[in-house]
């Protein structure tokens, strides 16, 4: 009965099958479909999905199998020993042009006002392997209510839908919430939420890519753009440190929208709506543009040597006069492992100063622990804790990996309060490996929870939650006031970000060099703003207008994230890269330029200023980083097993 | 909303099963014993009661025909006119009780007494065709004269949507 | 070979349907033989003997099925399947009607065999009264020791479910029946792996249907040998026939299998009624093809009929005198699929729906010859590219009468309204 698979010998794990006529040895367990696959054969698909269980219900992918009476679903068939499987035969081609006849049925043909077209697969294989024709008379069609909003940010179009259930099994399968489901059965069968209840996960977003058809789509992206005239740049999600892969499609210098672009080991093809819906934000048009300097006659616009001219003079100025500690230096979690890098080397050797970071808490006794569990390495563990709400708040593409560890590998995954009693923690016994997973201002509590589990021989990993898109590259990189890249103790008392700003206030620290205040200058409210009058000198390098750029002596337009290239590190220590998906807004040079001609007036000659140039210098410095290349993760954080 | 003795129904209905959601089908019979029809309200409470998401519920509750998702009359017919039966008059029974009941199939006659409707679904008494079931009682071999007296009957007595729950 | 009444033997006994009555028909000695005598293997050897086959539909060999479960993997469980909506069939209902505590000691027998505690019987929703009957039968049961703890004072433990569907064809087919069971939408499941492998609540999982389950208290009582030498070579044993439409006296008849079709149809049927001719005629129920007079001296044999062209199926017999219209009875069976399509899969659930608005035009005879070629068309790419039988099914009877009747369904093409009824209509009058 079962689709028994003789031994092959060799026994390699792997058996021999046929794809029109292409031999290949298939891993076991493997479905014809990824076989095919993998010998270059097409195989039309709507109901399969790379990320969810076999369903075989939209019929698509009927392929013939000798030996089998009937066409089998390419889909939900495993390749057994000696499988001769043909896709380009008569019966083949009938069963896609019938398949494609069925779906097409009920469907309204409206492809010229449906947001889907041309990127659509029901129209795309109608043109490859469909009818030419309806034999279905308009008039004979079955009717729902079209563009129905779901929620604020989803519409359905249930004549659109071609009933692949791949939304009710993302619902199902990856989010867990069942927010969507069929309901009636038959021809009458539509996908719904329980009583028309608008949808309320945090997850929609990915429903329009889940979609094969345009039954789902985005509101805000609704007659947007038609995909042939997008511009695609492929970079990292900015809105938090998980390090989402993502398109950034942009058209007429404006990005359009944020796609996702499946990284199995960190995102897995997901996004959050936070991150995806951020999208418009990129086009905000108030920002600093020119390089100006402040005088007591005023500000003026001046080129941006003459600006970098004057920020080298003045800073110069108060080394010598108070000496290099009256000098503090802040970048952001904004600033590319690049920027951060030729900062903290301004700040230490070009300024010779000791008060540097990257934002404003401090973070003690910081140490590579922390990071060792990677997101896939989830999956592995047996129990995950999970201190407080923040870790899912700051990255909430982490509760779909935890769900995806529980649902397939079975981890139990432990909600815990951060401030959890001892006993409560003792409770969760006899693991293999747990994973601890605190967001960074937790970090004590972390280390002590994982201490707790340590015990006997379960293995015990740490992943704390960084902030921002770099927060984690900034801390690899040494822009803090305690450490030298790569978590080496720095000598000095150099003081963190909020003692900068009061020390800075209290007249101990005259001048301020800022990269990027925007991440933290909201948060730092009066410490800001008393730092800012009291300094007699402010080099800020600013991307939007705001306190800082307002109260500069000397003032330099900065790049945002999707008009600048670079590499970011994600919280598990992943280096992956981002590339400026707009023009600048501005004609100055990038930040790297910009802090090497600083560094050349404060008598530090030939510093590189390429992305590369600058990254091939992290990388000699740091070993993790030559490892990681690009993508992979800073080696060296991770316990050797 | 569901009445003391529809939840406790529904909580011996899951002690039956290895599995809480296996009493679904059971509990909505409850609900439409008690309510005569599945109002949101009460699929909500039921899936509360199973412990999964309504709509969970309203998903399974709509796939199965013998649910009703508006309220129904206080008696109900069903006609088959499947083949077995239509080769032995049913399109004239049909046509007969539109008649006497004077609405079309699929509504409720004006007095609220009766909803009923033909179905293209077997009822499993070839048998006897024609037939019909009133509340899920089986009647056969029908002629007018046994409509008229079968719907006399059921008319004095009370109001039944019992189903298998029932 | 002829009439044999087996399940049917007591049938008619006032009051059969009580537990006393039963057992002074001398039910319930199978169930203590097998208990106290044998072992489960045995059981499944004796019903392995037999050549017992499924009554369900498929015609599989019952011993050979349960052969199938895994060793050494429990709980098992047992479900059986009386969820009987095929059209034309009624015979499960008139069993459970007229002998339900024959089901009950067949499920507790099937249960020993399989070493199951739990056996969920699963009965269409429609059939309300048969349900509450079987509750009232299984607690009779369980009173006198036959169901629950210790049965009959050994240590077996067996409980019976009673579980009401609640208007579902597709729910008979049984890994939907498992889904319906599980309570999620009840529709089919991939196979492999399959319900003997992974079934209800993902364990081992035996379905079987009403009448199969009926047969095994005589297989135990008499042995498998004996069951063997009723009826033919690979069709062992009687079956119910469920006998409908224009005969003089339509009903459920137990026949031995292997007698000719006509014997039923002239001694036990009485002929067509109205002293008309027969036309044509539905074994096994309305998934089937039609079969023609000439076929009435086909024995009542799975594999022969199976040769002819057709199938036993569940056990229906519909046949049809000189004035049906085959397109209008092809029409009703087609309806039947599009409201009983699940709607799982594509060919499926959109196939059946034009089938239906194309027979509804063709019926009126409003549609044209070329659409009764898409007809064909339709069905060709329904056919073997489901997800499951019901729409493979839904295609065969209206195929297999066009092709017979081929005039017939070109003659109602643009014939404004149905020829045929046109010819018969003094005929008809005066049916109910
Ligand atoms: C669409 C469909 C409907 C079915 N309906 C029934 C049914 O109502 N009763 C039944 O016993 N088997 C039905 N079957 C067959 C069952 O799937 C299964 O084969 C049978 O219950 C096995 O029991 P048996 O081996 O004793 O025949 C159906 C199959 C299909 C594909
Ligand atoms: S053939 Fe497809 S749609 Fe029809 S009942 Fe089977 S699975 Fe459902
Ligand atoms: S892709 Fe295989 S059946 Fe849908």
């Amino acid at each position: 009965m079962t689709d028994a698979t003789p031994p092959s010998p060799p026994d390699d794990g792997r058996v021999e099958i046929t794809i029109d006529g292409r031999v290949h040895r298939a891993p076991k367990g493997q479905l014809v479909l990824d076989a095919a696959t993998d010998v270059g054969v097409h195989i039309p698909i709507y109901c399969a999905h790379p990320k969810m269980d076999p369903v075989a219900v939209c019929r698509m992918c009927l392929v013939q199998v000798e030996k089998m009476p009937k066409l089998q679903p390419a889909c939900a068939t495993y390749v057994s020993e000696g499988m001769v499987v043909h896709t380009q035969t008569g019966p083949v081609a009938t069963a896609r042009e019938g398949v494609l006849e069925f779906l097409l049925l009920n469907h309204p043909l409206d492809c010229p006002v449906c947001d889907r077209g041309g990127e659509c697969d029901l129209q795309d294989f109608t043109v490859r392997y469909g009818p030419e024709t309806s034999r279905m008379p308009i008039t004979d069609k079955v009717h729902f209510d079209k563009a129905v909003p779901l929620s604020d940010r989803i519409e359905l179009d249930q004549e659109r839908c071609i009933l692949c259930w791949r939304c009710v099994r993302y619902y199902d399968e990856i989010t867990g919430e069942k927010e969507i489901v069929l309901q009636e059965r038959g021809v009458r069968t539509s996908v719904a939420t329980f009583d028309g209840r608008p949808l309320r996960s945090a997850f929609q977003g990915n429903l329009p890519e889940v979609c094969p058809v345009g039954a789902l789509t985005h509101r805000q992206y609704r007659f947007v753009a038609r995909p042939w005239d997008l511009q695609r740049a492929r970079s990292i999600c900015p809105e938090c440190s998980y390090g989402c892969n993502i398109n950034i499609d942009s058209r007429e210098y404006e990005v359009r929208r944020f796609a996702s672009r499946d990284n199995p080991l960190v995102d897995d093809m997901w996004l959050c709506d936070r991150g995806r819906y951020s999208a418009p934000r990129w086009n905000r048009t108030e920002r600093v543009r020119r390089a100006a300097v402040r005088t007591a006659g005023g500000e003026q616009e001046v080129t941006i040597e003459h600006a970098l001219r004057e920020a080298g003079r003045r800073l110069r100025e108060v080394r010598d006069q108070h000496g290099a500690n009256a000098i503090g230096v802040l970048g952001s979690v904004e600033c590319t492992n690049e920027e951060a890098w030729l900062l903290q080397r301004v700040a230490r050797d070009a300024l010779g100063t000791s008060h540097l970071d990257h934002q404003l808490e401090a973070f003690p006794g910081l140490s590579p622990e922390e990071h060792a569990l990677g997101i896939a390495e989830i999956e592995d563990c047996s129990a995950v804790v999970v201190l407080g709400s923040r870790p899912e708040q700051q990255a909430p593409v982490l509760t779909l990996r935890l769900h995806k560890a529980q649902r397939k590998r079975g981890t139990a995954v432990h909600r815990l309060p951060s401030e959890v009693d001892d006993a409560t923690v003792r409770g969760i016994t006899g693991q293999r490996l747990v994973g601890v997973i605190a967001d960074e201002s937790d970090r004590a509590r972390a280390a002590h929870v994982a201490q707790l589990l340590g015990a006997g021989n379960t293995e015990v990993r740490r992943l704390t939650v960084t902030r921002g898109v770099n927060g984690r590259g900034c801390k690899d990189v040494g822009l803090l006031p305690n450490l030298l890249p790569g978590y080496r103790p720095a000598p000095g008392a150099g003081r963190c970000g909020t003692e900068i700003l009061e020390a800075t206030s209290a007249g101990q620290i005259r001048a301020l060099l800022i990269m990027g205040s925007h991440p933290w200058a909201a948060g730092a409210g009066v410490a800001l703003t008393g730092a800012l009058n009291a300094a007699d000198l402010v080099v800020a390098i600013e991307t939007v207008p705001g306190p800082v750029s307002h109260a500069a002596t000397v003032l330099i337009p900065g790049h945002t994230h999707v008009e600048k290239a670079g590499s970011v590190t994600n919280l598990e220590g992943r280096v992956q890269r981002i590339r400026a998906a707009l023009p600048p807004a501005t004609a100055a040079p990038s930040e790297l330029r910009v802090l090497a001609i600083l560094a050349a007036e404060l008598g530090c000659e030939s510093w590189p200023a390429e992305t590369i140039a600058v990254h091939r210098e992290i990388a000699a410095a740091l070993p993790a980083y030559a490892a990681a290349g690009n993508g992979g993760r800073a080696g060296w954080l991770v316990p050797t097993q | 909303m569901l009445a003391a003795q529809t939840r406790a129904e529904i909580e011996r209905a899951r002690q039956r099963y290895p599995s809480p959601r296996s009493a679904i089908l059971p509990s909505l019979w409850a609900v439409q014993n008690e309510l005569s029809w599945l109002p949101p309200e009460a699929m909500a409470e039921v899936a509360e009661l199973l412990g999964i998401v309504p709509s969970e519920v309203q998903a399974v509750a709509t796939f199965y025909s013998m649910y009703f998702k508006h309220p129904p009359g206080r008696h109900h017919v069903l006609v088959c006119v499947q083949a077995a039966c239509a080769l032995r008059g049913a399109d004239e029974t049909v046509a007969y009780i539109e008649r006497r009941l004077g609405c079309p199939s699929g509504s409720t006659t004006a007095d609220g007494m009766f909803t009923w409707e033909s179905t293209i679904e077997c009822l499993g008494a070839c048998g006897g065709a024609p037939m019909m079931q009133v509340d899920h009682h089986f009647e056969e071999n029908l002629t007018p004269e046994r409509i008229d007296a079968i719907l006399a009957r059921v008319a004095a007595e009370p109001a039944t949507h019992h189903g298998p729950g029932g | 070979m002829a009439e044999y009444r087996l399940l049917t033997r007591d049938i008619g006994t006032e009051g059969l349907q009580t537990l006393p009555v039963y057992e002074r028909k001398g039910g319930y000695q199978a169930l203590r033989t097998a208990l106290k005598e044998r072992t489960p293997d045995e059981i499944v050897e004796q019903v392995k003997l037999s050549g017992l086959r499924g009554r369900g539909g498929a015609g599989f060999p019952t011993g050979t099925k349960w052969s199938f479960l895994p060793r050494d993997i429990f709980p098992r469980y047992l479900c059986i399947n009386a969820d009987e909506s095929e059209p034309a069939c009624f015979k499960d209902r008139y069993l459970i009607d007229e002998n339900p505590h024959q089901l009950i000691e067949g499920i507790l027998i099937a249960a020993y065999a399989l070493q199951v505690r739990h056996a969920f019987l699963y009965i269409r929703g429609e059939y309300h009264d048969q349900r509450l009957l079987l509750e009232r039968c299984v607690e009779e049961a369980r009173r006198a020791g036959y169901v629950g703890e210790r049965i009959l004072g050994t240590d077996f433990v067996c409980d019976i479910i009673v579980h009401g569907g609640a208007g579902a064809y597709i729910c008979g087919e049984e890994t939907a029946l498992i889904d319906s069971l599980e309570g999620y939408r009840g529709q089919p499941r991939l196979k492999p792996p399959f319900p003997a492998v992974k079934g209800l609540y993902g364990k081992p999982t035996v379905v079987n249907n009403v009448e199969t389950l009926s047969n095994l208290p005589h297989i135990v009582g008499n042995g498998g040998e004996w069951f063997k030498a009723i009826g033919a070579e690979r069709s062992t044993g009687t079956r119910l026939w469920c006998c409908s439409g224009h005969i003089e006296r339509p009903g459920c008849y137990e026949m031995e299998l292997g007698s000719p079709i006509r014997e039923l149809f002239e001694e036990h049927c009485g002929g067509v009624w109205k002293g008309r001719a027969l036309k044509a005629f539905q074994p096994g129920g309305g998934s089937m093809q039609v079969l023609l007079p000439e076929h009435l001296d086909l024995p009542l044999d799975m594999d022969a009929v199976m040769k002819a062209g057709s199938s036993l199926g569940a056990g229906a017999m519909m046949f049809m005198d000189e004035t049906t219209c085959l397109v209008n009875v092809s029409m009703r069976l087609v309806d039947f699929y599009h409201h009983e399509s699940c709607g799982k899969c594509a060919p499926c659930r959109e196939g059946t729906y034009f089938e239906s608005k194309l027979m509804h035009k063709l019926e009126a005879g409003v549609a044209t010859l070329d659409e009764l070629g898409t007809l064909a068309d339709i069905c060709a790419n329904m056919d073997g590219k489901c997800f499951c039988p019901l729409g493979d099914t839904a295609t065969w009877f209206v195929m297999s009468a066009y092709r017979a009747f081929r005039e017939e369904f070109e003659a109602h093409c643009g014939a404004e309204g149905c020829p045929v009824a046109r010819e018969h209509r003094p005929l008809l009058a005066g049916h109910a």
